[in-house]
């Protein structure tokens, strides 16, 4: 016994080492495998350690990506007897896997060794028999192996289904598949293959459609879906519908154990990394939409099982009473047949809105379109037909098709992996029909749409809703403003009123309306004069006393070029200002409006100021006087035009006499102009009027004349004519001291 | 059977001279720092230890994070030093490291770049910052493990690795296939998946793959790989008891539990593991190479 062990271990080093060797170079291989085979083959009697060891050399062998294709396919023939000879002696797990696995490497090997080969019946009789024997095993033997049968037959599938031909000329360059058989091969009739296949196939995706449990055998067939789907359009389909007719969460109707709870998850997850790599691998695959329903789907099934505070249902519209929802749904469609009155049954499956509502059998009834009868003859031949129709047959029929509508309601929210289940016409029941090679799968999917697009959607149920508590929402706090930014933002308002102003500049050329009068509302007619009166109020009255700062009481001419301290009106009078110069002839009546607002302001604001110091027993002069700005804007915009006055503009007589207040400041810039010759007489001019119809300002205005007659000599004829008669006294005066002066010189 | 864990591991030192594969795998520490075994509640007192050494069979295993850097490296180091054959990458395009600030990452190309070539240009770039946010002792450790960066997706399982013999966990992975792999972060199992469902699994091999969600940080990745270690060594011990039965004498003989294999055993496991560790959801799926 001792010495037996000892001699094993020993041989099993020795092949130790020549594994290594295989290892640093493939090329090894070639000499390595016959050499091994006879310790560990057929009728070596090897112990266990050494069939292991040679079951995994083989299965590593044939998996080896450094071994050239042609190296393997010679070696596969050699090694196929003893695979056989294991898998149907040997009763060990690891050395039926590992068989099983070099069997799935070896069988496209061999399949293209017959392809060349017609005749070599031996080795294919031989292969023949692995095969059966690992799909014997596919159903009872442990899961371990079932999994590694569950992959030989999907490399039997992919083997033995049409691929692409890359190069039909080098048949050894392309994949090897049922693209390459002949179809008089002796040995591999074509036909008998894809019979086979298909067969294979269903068994392979029956793992997803029985009501199985174990992961373990789920995810080992979908991750081994994947390159079937991509490599086989002819299957694609069907395979990608089954998948998508999967539910990965039905466990979670059993209690949740800590390994239900990893099956599940790790069923959900491996069938969504299969559709996620589907997607991506053909992004124009017609059936990406259905797939991506269904992983949103699964993504809120998903939400739904593992969120444990709500899990009431844990997976939704899955039968648990183990009926078959196929045969449930032709039960209900039958009993739409007992109705006595000769109403048809509906035909099962989806059904049209005409044949919810087709009542009769006669097919002649059934295919007339009503539409062809114009309508107003509809109309009148309804009504008469509406009162003749006998009371009972029309009570019968509404409720025949409300029995039906009722029905099919009750009959839809099925599950889709059971819609999928008729569509595909997978009765496991007649395993032969699946065999019919003119199986189409293209209808299938049609069905299996139309199936889906009548299946309720999912989202509306309310469990779905989630539980989040609907909290006001609050936005936050913006940041404050800095004061460029206030500035910045202040006066893009103002640009944007005064944008707006201008357009209704272009419309104030329309026929003059007659003007409402004194009565008027100051902004009601949303036209330039109301947007002016608006503007220069918000300029005026706005934001009144709010800027009255005791360190500008005195500087009142400056507040406005003060550093650091916006103000939104002085803004806008700026704006107005530049506005009114724009254009100011045609914008005068902009000005004196503006200007009365201003006055009137600067009014308010004095009695405001005077009523709590009169309170105070007089003790007002400590309180900051108000900020006038009337007079600082009458002066600059008089400033501003008068350089640009015309000798014969009778726009500044009308506006001097508009202005709400004229002192001697203004008077002064009136009589600037008339340093100007051409413009002495307008100055005169314009005194003359404030002297005629301001009686107010008429002794300031006659002061300034007088002035004007004795320091301007351009102005002495026209202010005399006007002195002689207001104050003829000056022009006597005057004479005398002329006078006066004559005799003295 | 218990050997002294110090000379246990000055044991598993000394494969970086041998390349080709020793023919049984070498005689495994028994023992290990309790601290690192320890689950947080306490529940895995000393069960694993047995485990942790059985000779003989052992599962191989692959751990992956995004970076190969942080959480698969430290549970490679977890594993390797258990004595568990184990190999480790990284799933994300590019070896992103934390740089000066979040938007100015330090990046690097997988399977070119050392562990030793990033750790002298950090240590260059900043020695106080990236030995205080500790980046450069995590490359220290790293650059004792192996030497560079792989990228799962470069990966050919099946090819031998025999020019990885001086890393740690070596031992057991030559022939470039791995039992188990675990990843640390949803979107590397996703990417894991998405990968091997495109190659097709033509080496016929099933692969169980893990993920266990870990935060990207060295505290999380600490308790991620006792996690990480815990699971490796409750599967490498299920796996090893079912290879023991001798022949179908167990299967026919055994009942209930006895009767299960190791595979169909997974989703218990990890529901158990699941229960011991529930501040690290995992999921599991069977795949193929």
């Amino acid at each position: 016994m001792n010495s037996a062990t000892s001699v094993a271990s020993e041989t099993l080093s020795q092949l130790e080492s020549a594994r290594a060797l295989a290892l640093s170079d493939a090329a090894y291989y070639n000499q390595i495998v016959p050499g091994v085979l006879p310790i560990i083959g057929a009728g070596a009697n090897a112990s266990l350690e050494l069939r292991r060891w040679g079951a995994d050399f083989l299965a590593e062998t044939f998996a080896s990506p450094t071994l050239g294709s042609e190296d393997k396919q010679r070696l596969s023939l050699q090694v196929l007897e003893t695979l056989r000879e294991n898998l149907e002696t040997v009763d060990d797990t690891g050395v039926i896997k590992s068989v099983v696995q070099a069997a799935a490497s070896i069988y496209p090997l061999v399949f293209r060794h017959i392809l060349s080969n017609p005749n070599d019946v031996q080795n294919w009789q031989i292969m023949a028999a692995i095969k059966s024997n690992i799909l014997r095993r596919m159903d009872s033997a442990s899961p371990g192996i079932r999994i590694c049968c569950i992959k030989f037959v999907q490399r039997v599938v992919q083997v033995e289904t049409p691929g692409l031909i890359a190069d039909p000329r080098r048949p050894e360059q392309n994949e090897i598949s049922l693209a390459l058989v002949p179809r008089d091969h002796p040995l591999i009739p074509p036909q008998n293959l894809e019979a086979e296949a298909s067969g294979l196939l269903d068994r392979l995706l029956s793992i997803l459609q029985e009501d199985t449990s174990d992961a373990l055998l789920v995810t080992a067939t979908l991750n081994s879906l994947g390159t079937l789907i991509r490599s086989r359009p002819s299957i694609s389909n069907k395979i990608i519908s089954t998948v998508l007719n999967f539910n990965p969460l039905k466990l979670a109707n059993s209690p949740m154990t800590p390994k239900i709870k990893v099956m599940v998850k790790s069923m959900e997850r491996t069938t969504r990394a299969l559709l996620m790599n589907i997607i991506k691998k053909s992004p124009e695959n017609p059936l990406n939409p259905r797939i991506h329903q269904y992983l949103e789907r699964m993504h809120r099934m998903r939400l739904d099982v593992f969120d444990e505070s709500n899990r009431k249902r844990p997976a939704p519209s899955e039968p648990t009473d183990g009926l078959d929802p196929a045969k449930r749904q032709r039960l209900g469609a039958e009993a739409l047949s007992e109705p006595p009155s000769a109403i048809p049954p509906l035909p099962p499956g989806p059904v049209s809105f005409s044949q919810l509502f087709t009542l009769t059998r006669d097919e002649g009834a059934k295919n007339f379109d009503v539409q062809a009868i114009p309508s107003d003859l509809v109309v009148k031949i309804l009504v008469p037909m509406l009162i003749r129709i006998d009371k009972g047959q029309m009570d019968n029929a509404i409720n025949a098709v409300r029995a039906r509508y009722l029905s099919l309601s009750k009959s839809q929210p099925r599950s889709a992996a059971e819609a999928a289940a008729i569509a595909t016409g997978k009765a496991p029941l007649d395993e032969e029909d699946e065999y019919e090679p003119d199986y189409q799968p293209t209808e299938d999917t049609e069905q299996i749409i139309n199936k889906l697009d009548n299946a309720p959607p999912e989202g509306l149920l309310p469990e779905r809703v989630p539980d989040a508590p609907l909290a006001p929402f609050k936005l936050p706090q913006a940041p404050p403003l800095t004061e460029e930014q206030i500035e910045d933002y202040g006066g893009g308002t103002v640009r944007r009123v005064f944008g707006m102003m201008s357009t209704l500049d272009d419309s104030a050329s329309r026929p003059k309306v007659p003007k409402p009068g004194f009565n008027r509302l100051a902004a009601s007619s949303y036209d330039r004069d109301a947007w002016v009166t608006v503007i220069s109020r918000l300029a005026t009255r706005a934001s009144t006393g709010l800027e009255a700062q005791p360190n500008i009481v005195k500087s009142e001419y400056k507040t406005v070029s003060r550093k650091g301290n916006f103000s939104i009106s002085n803004t806008i009078r700026e704006a107005l200002f530049n506005y009114i110069m724009a254009d100011w002839k045609r914008r005068i009546d902009v000005a004196s409006s503006w200007l009365s607002e201003e006055w009137y302001n600067d009014r308010i604001q004095l009695e405001a100021m005077r009523a709590p110091a009169e309170d105070a027993n007089g003790d007002g002069g400590n309180l900051p006087a108000p900020t006038l700005h009337y007079k600082k804007w009458i002066l600059k915009l008089l400033d501003a035009i008068l350089p640009y006055m015309d000798g014969k503009d009778k726009v500044m007589i009308r506006f001097l006499s508009e202005i709400p207040e004229v002192d001697r400041d203004v008077l002064d810039r009136v009589k600037k102009m008339a340093r100007d010759p051409e413009r002495v007489n307008l100055a005169i001019a314009v005194i003359h009027y404030l002297v005629l119809f301001r009686p107010p300002v008429r002794e300031i205005c006659l002061d300034a004349l007088e002035d004007l007659w004795k320091n301007y000599d351009g102005a002495k004829t026209g202010s005399a004519k006007i002195l002689t008669k207001w104050r003829p006294e000056v022009l006597q005066q005057e004479a005398m001291n002329g006078a006066h002066e004559d005799v003295k010189s | 059977m218990s050997a002294d864990p110090r000379l246990a591991r000055s044991r598993q030192q000394q494969p970086t001279t041998v390349p080709p594969p020793p023919p049984p795998p070498p005689p495994a520490a028994e023992a290990h720092p309790d601290s690192t075994k320890m689950a947080v509640d306490g529940t895995n007192d000393a069960q694993p230890q047995e485990g942790l050494v059985k000779d003989g069979f052992k599962l191989r295993f692959c751990t992956v994070c995004a970076s190969n850097n942080n959480r698969s490296m430290e549970s490679h180091l977890r594993l390797a030093t258990a004595s568990l054959p184990v190999i480790s990458f990284g799933t994300g395009s590019l070896v992103r490291l934390p740089g000066p600030s979040i938007t100015q990452p330090n990046v690097y190309s997988f399977n070119s770049t050392t562990y030793r070539a990033i750790h002298a240009e950090l240590a260059h770039q900043n020695t106080a910052l990236y030995t205080a946010n500790g980046l450069l002792p995590m490359l220290a450790r790293n650059l004792s493990i192996k030497s560079y960066p792989e990228r799962f997706q470069d990966w050919v399982p099946g090819k031998p690795r025999l020019d990885h013999a001086a890393d740690k966990g070596a031992p057991g992975t030559e022939a470039g296939v791995v039992d188990v792999v675990i990843t640390c972060e949803e979107r590397c199992f996703d990417a894991v998946l998405d990968h091997l469902l495109t190659k097709g699994g033509r080496l016929n091999r099933p692969v169980h793959v893990f993920n266990v969600d870990i935060r990207d940080n060295h505290e999380e990745a600490l308790v991620g790989g006792r996690a990480i270690l815990d699971l490796a060594v409750r599967l490498n011990e299920c796996a090893a008891r079912e290879r023991e039965r001798l022949g179908g004498e167990g299967w026919e003989a055994g009942g209930g539990r006895a009767r299960e294999g190791f595979d169909e055993r997974v989703p218990e496991i990890l529901g158990e593991w699941q229960e011991r560790w529930p501040g690290l959801p995992a999921l599991w799926t069977l795949a193929w190479f």
